[in-house]
């Protein structure tokens, strides 16, 4: 199928969100709270687009595109008046929920917005509530954490605020965020996140520090990885291919100056 | 006995009536719940007492019943005499043995126990000649006041579970919702949607299941009519909810109903449990192959649960979290199946649709808004309590006719509808007829049916900023917009009640409102900023007396006003004691004195002044 | 200052509901009504009687207003915070309940006597302002009336 987005037409497939495809063509679209790794969930509304259609009689609504399916001959205006105004007011809204974090200050300076007109909150943090870490967490099969709580007062939490007992140290929280908020400490075989501690699983050849033992565990248990996968790590595993490898081109070598000599 | 029949019913229906002939007199005391504050419990149990030690002729315990909000709570608690209709209000325990022993004992009527009509300062002998109650059409309300919820004999009496019988063993599904359709009834929940199109939808959706759920979830502050149909009259929900469920084809039903209304969840599950018992839920219903369970899911307080797609989530054990709604619940709503979703009050009025007919529902009411609709009228009106009226009354009759006007004899500001999502309407929309579209017109909405009537002594600044804080307690916090958007609104709106904002702020407030609503994912961002914007429209002045001459005319907001003692005092003392802080002080008969350093500007000297001596200024 | 909890106790009103997660706020609730709050082992024996991850316990636990994940007080204060009560002046009670206890609307005191609480409409608008305390309903509260119940109420423990 075709969606038509500012005047042009792409195709777009059975299935995706408008956002898919803004994203596929490098349509510049903001948005915060949408990564391919998790199903979307509008929460940050910067992706809001305006779509009408031939056949809607004229109707036309703004819609997120992260949640809004296509359809054929969608027609799609990212920067409406009114869109660029939503924006401006939302990246106002995040600036005075998280005037220090460097990447709502440069997205919000890209929509001309330097300091927030809004009251900026008290203590604080980089955390926009996008909601990244939980459903990455959900989807990775975790749950350790969640939500807690509900309105202004929303936060991220562990259950209890406890050192969450279903974290494994996987780090895809940490991956996610956009604002880089989530933090984790690696010192010598241990890592802490989440006010829980890990140890690290050692290469047994170079002994670096590779991931967690829950993680790995998890790993070998749940996703057919063999259970001697993380004994030795990536960069040791290449380095004796090449040695293997080399020993291989080698004893190549040997037979062929062993068969010049007994010519 | 288990009902399998149409003409089993009628048989029962008859048995039912012919018991209740047998008592000569009925005394109904009201447990709605005004008048359960006012404790009616403990005249309840008085009369028990009494009745316990002495015997009354005809008259035993069983002509004693403990009915559902009979809706006068302004005077409450309240006893009727049934059949005459005799209306005895502040009804205080010590006056129970009268009553045992004139009334009922010898038929004397105790004049200081009868309404008083405030204009002509008469008695009035019967409620049904109390303006309050004969101005109402009650359908909704037909039950309420009437029978003791827990005894399904009282409802059956009063044709309960007609409409099944007749829609079980005479009508397909599509004949059901063809009279619905033809009823016009919308949806009383807030946004009027057809309820025979929703119905209809969920039908024609390809599916093994489907459900139908019933919103209690009334989380309107100051709003009680579903509460109080639950509580008063549970079984005409359930009926409603069978006919649904039979239209649209659901084996199971759910009501979402909040813990905090115990009564109303004790009373749905006694009814529910003497539904199955006869018959008119679980296996073969009417001796036909429709078979149906409701079971109630007690919601955990989050206004948020209105909106359906959190309902849902909630029903079934989640966070009530939006999401967006591009494909309709009515399609795919609860575990994702087709699910039908209507409030208490709507549900209460389908059997009277399925045994009177649509051609009769819209006969009431204008064209475009069917039938009744039931307000808990409230705030600075003479008549507190809940009220049914047709569609296309004007706000004035509510107010004036029913209510009986402003408390006071104060002067009219503004009627607040539709709760947080509503809006505030001044004296020049009186005469506008109460329908879903008008109200959305003027700016405000039907909502569930929340009516507050403001007078000059309420501040409407203080109104926006006590609606903007409740939502901001009530968002989910999803999503940007609706989180930090209302969050910041309430600030400035907290910031205009301090006289510190600036006319610039009022633009910004403006602004950011307009992109709250364009940017949220439900309805409650949606509508959140109402409460603002609606009063900024209708009463833009104070807010410009707020913030240009730091006034606040409702003499509400306390960093704009003083009190002041005028030379009206009379030195009387009263107001000495309660003041908490001890600001005032002098003596007897001495014209008082009052410590604006000291002064909170609680207003308890105000409240307690005989004479019009304190000033706000 | 945590009251003990009987895990048998526990484990008999969770089982009181269908084991299966669709039944988390049900049985959150039984447990509320009979320790007016929520104790963790309650957070986690429901997740695993459930099912149900303990995030997502401790999530729903936080977003309902029914739920509370602290002991409450002895006596319980409501003030009623619908709209009727507001015009009629109910945030001067609240003000006056607040001052006197020395804590916030949601909080209870360190002692364990009080917990005050604000609640959305009880349908008692036309006794506004209301007060409940400890199930008893005040009509048409004014500051100094509120002042008065409170001490009433310490006056007799």
């Amino acid at each position: 199928m075709k969606i038509q987005i500012n005047g042009r037409w792409y195709e777009a497939r059975e299935g995706e969100m408008v956002l898919d495809v803004l994203r596929r063509e490098g349509i510049d679209v903001p948005a915060l709270c949408a990564h391919e790794a998790v199903e979307p969930y509008g929460a940050c509304r910067l992706c809001m687009v305006e779509i009408t259609h031939e056949d809607w009689g004229g109707w036309k609504g703004n819609v997120t595109s992260c949640l809004y399916p296509v359809e054929d001959k969608l027609i799609v205006q990212t920067h409406t008046e009114d869109i660029i105004e939503l924006r401006k007011t939302v990246l106002n809204l995040l600036l005075a929920r998280c005037p220090n974090s460097p990447e709502i200050q440069k997205l919000a300076s890209e929509y001309g917005i330097d300091t927030t007109s809004f009251v900026p909150r008290e203590d604080a943090d980089n955390c926009i509530m996008c909601g990244l870490c939980t459903r990455v967490c959900t989807q990775m099969g975790f749950n350790a954490i969640s939500v807690a709580g509900r309105g202004y007062g929303r936060e991220i939490a562990t259950p209890l605020k406890e050192a969450p007992p279903d974290c494994v140290g996987c780090l895809a929280c940490v991956k996610i965020c956009p604002t880089h908020h989530i933090q984790y400490e690696d010192i010598g075989t241990t890592r802490e996140i989440w006010g829980r501690q890990f140890e690290l699983v050692k290469c047994k050849q170079c002994g670096k520090a590779l991931i967690t033992r829950e993680f790995a565990d998890y790993l070998i248990e749940n996703r057919d990885i063999p259970a001697d996968y993380f004994d030795i790590c990536d960069d040791c595993k290449r380095s004796g291919t090449a040695r293997d490898f080399k020993k291989l081109v080698h004893w190549e070598e040997k037979e062929e100056a062993e068969e010049e000599v007994s010519a | 006995m288990k009902i399998d029949s149409p003409d089993k019913l009628n048989a029962w229906k008859e048995e039912c009536l012919q018991k209740d002939a047998k008592l000569k007199k009925k005394v109904m005391v009201c447990f709605g719940p005004g008048c359960l504050a006012a404790g009616c419990r403990e005249i309840y149990a008085k009369f028990e007492e009494i009745l316990a030690e002495r015997k009354l002729g005809d008259i035993t315990l069983e002509s004693f019943k403990k009915t559902g909000c009979h809706g006068l709570c302004e005077k409450g608690p309240l006893v009727v005499i049934e059949p005459e209709g005799i209306f005895y209000n502040r009804v205080r325990t010590s006056q129970v043995k009268d009553i045992v022993e004139k009334t009922l004992a010898k038929g004397e009527i105790i004049e200081r126990l009868l309404y008083k009509n405030p204009k002509t300062k008469e008695r009035v002998l019967k409620y049904h000649d109390i303006d309050f109650y004969k101005k109402q059409t009650r359908l909704a309300l037909r039950n309420l006041g009437h029978i003791d919820p827990d005894n399904i004999e009282d409802y059956v009496m009063r044709d309960g579970y007609q409409s099944v019988a007749k829609v079980l063993t005479g009508m397909t599904p599509e004949e059901v919702i063809d009279e619905v359709k033809l009823s016009g009834i919308r949806g009383r929940g807030g946004g009027g949607f057809p309820a025979g199109r929703k119905w209809a939808t969920c039908r024609g959706v390809e599916s093994d299941v489907r459900y139908v759920i019933c919103n209690g979830d009334e989380g309107d502050p100051g709003a009680f009519m579903d509460r109080s149909i639950m509580e008063g009259d549970p079984h005409s929900v359930l009926e409603g909810m069978i006919v649904a469920s039979y239209a649209v084809g659901a084996r199971d039903a759910y009501i979402y109903v909040r813990e905090e209304y115990p009564l109303a969840v004790q009373h749905l599950y006694q009814a529910i449990d003497d539904a199955k018992e006869h018959g008119f839920l679980g296996e073969n219903i009417m001796g036909t192959d429709f078979s149906l369970d409701i079971h109630i899911s007690r919601g955990g307080g989050a206004f948020v649960c209105g909106e359906s797609s959190a309902l849902m989530k909630s029903v079934a054990g989640e966070v009530g979290e939006p999401r967006a709604k591009y494909i309709h619940s009515v399609v795919k709503g609860l575990w994702d199946k087709p699910t039908v979703l209507n409030n208490v009050e709507t549900f209460a009025n389908i059997p009277l649709i399925m045994n009177k007919g649509g051609d009769w529902f819209r006969s009431i009411g204008t064209e475009k808004s069917t039938g009744t609709k039931a307000f808990s009228l409230v705030g600075k009106v003479e008549n507190t309590g809940l009220i049914e009226v047709p569609m296309g009354t004007t706000l004035r009759e509510i107010i004036y006719d029913i209510g009986g006007g402003i408390k006071d004899g104060r002067k009219f500001k503004a009627v607040q509808t539709g709760g947080p999502s509503g809006g505030c309407l001044p004296e020049d929309k009186l005469d506008l007829p109460v329908d879903f579209d008008t109200l959305t017109k003027a700016g405000s909405m039907m909502g569930s049916g929340g009516m507050i009537v403001m007078d000059d002594h309420t501040c409407m600044v203080d109104v926006a900023k006590y609606f903007l804080k409740f939502l901001v307690d009530e968002s989910c916090g999803k999503d940007v917009p609706c989180r930090e958007g209302l969050y910041q609104l309430h600030k400035m709106v907290v910031k205009v009640t301090e006289g510190k904002a600036s006319e610039a702020d009022l633009q910004l407030m403006e602004h950011l409102s307009k992109y709250i609503i364009m940017g949220s994912l439900c309805g409650l961002g949606k509508s959140g900023p109402n409460p603002f914007l609606s009063t900024v429209r209708y009463f833009r002045d104070e807010y410009l007396a707020h913030i240009i001459d730091k006034k606040c005319p409702g003499g509400v907001c306390r960093d704009l006003i003083r009190f002041e003692i005028n030379d009206k005092c009379t030195g009387c003392t009263a107001c000495i004691a309660p003041c908490p802080v001890d600001a005032i002080t002098g003596e007897k008969d001495k014209i008082h004195i009052l410590d604006q350093e000291k002064c909170t500007k609680c207003g308890a000297c105000y409240a307690v002044c005989q004479f019009d001596a304190i000033d706000i200024i | 200052m945590k009251p003990e909890i009987d895990v048998a106790e526990l484990k008999e009103i969770i089982s009181h509901s269908p084991q299966k997660p669709s039944s988390l706020i049900a049985v959150l609730q039984d447990i509320q009504r009979k320790f007016h709050y929520l104790p963790p082992e309650a957070i986690k024996e429901t997740s695993s009687a459930l099912g149900v991850p303990l995030s997502q316990v401790y999530s729903v636990a936080t977003f309902y207003s029914a739920f509370s994940l602290e002991p409450r007080g002895k006596h319980t204060c409501r003030i009623c915070m619908g709209t009727a009560c507001h015009i009629k002046g109910a945030p001067m009670a609240l003000e006056q309940a607040e001052d006197q206890l020395g804590i916030k609307a949601g909080q209870t005191t360190p002692d364990l006597r009080f917990t005050l609480e604000v609640v959305n409409c009880v349908g008692a608008c036309a006794m506004a302002p209301v007060v409940i305390i400890d199930e008893k309903y005040y009509g048409n509260v004014r500051v100094d009336k509120m002042k008065r119940y409170l001490d009433g109420v310490r006056d007799e423990d």
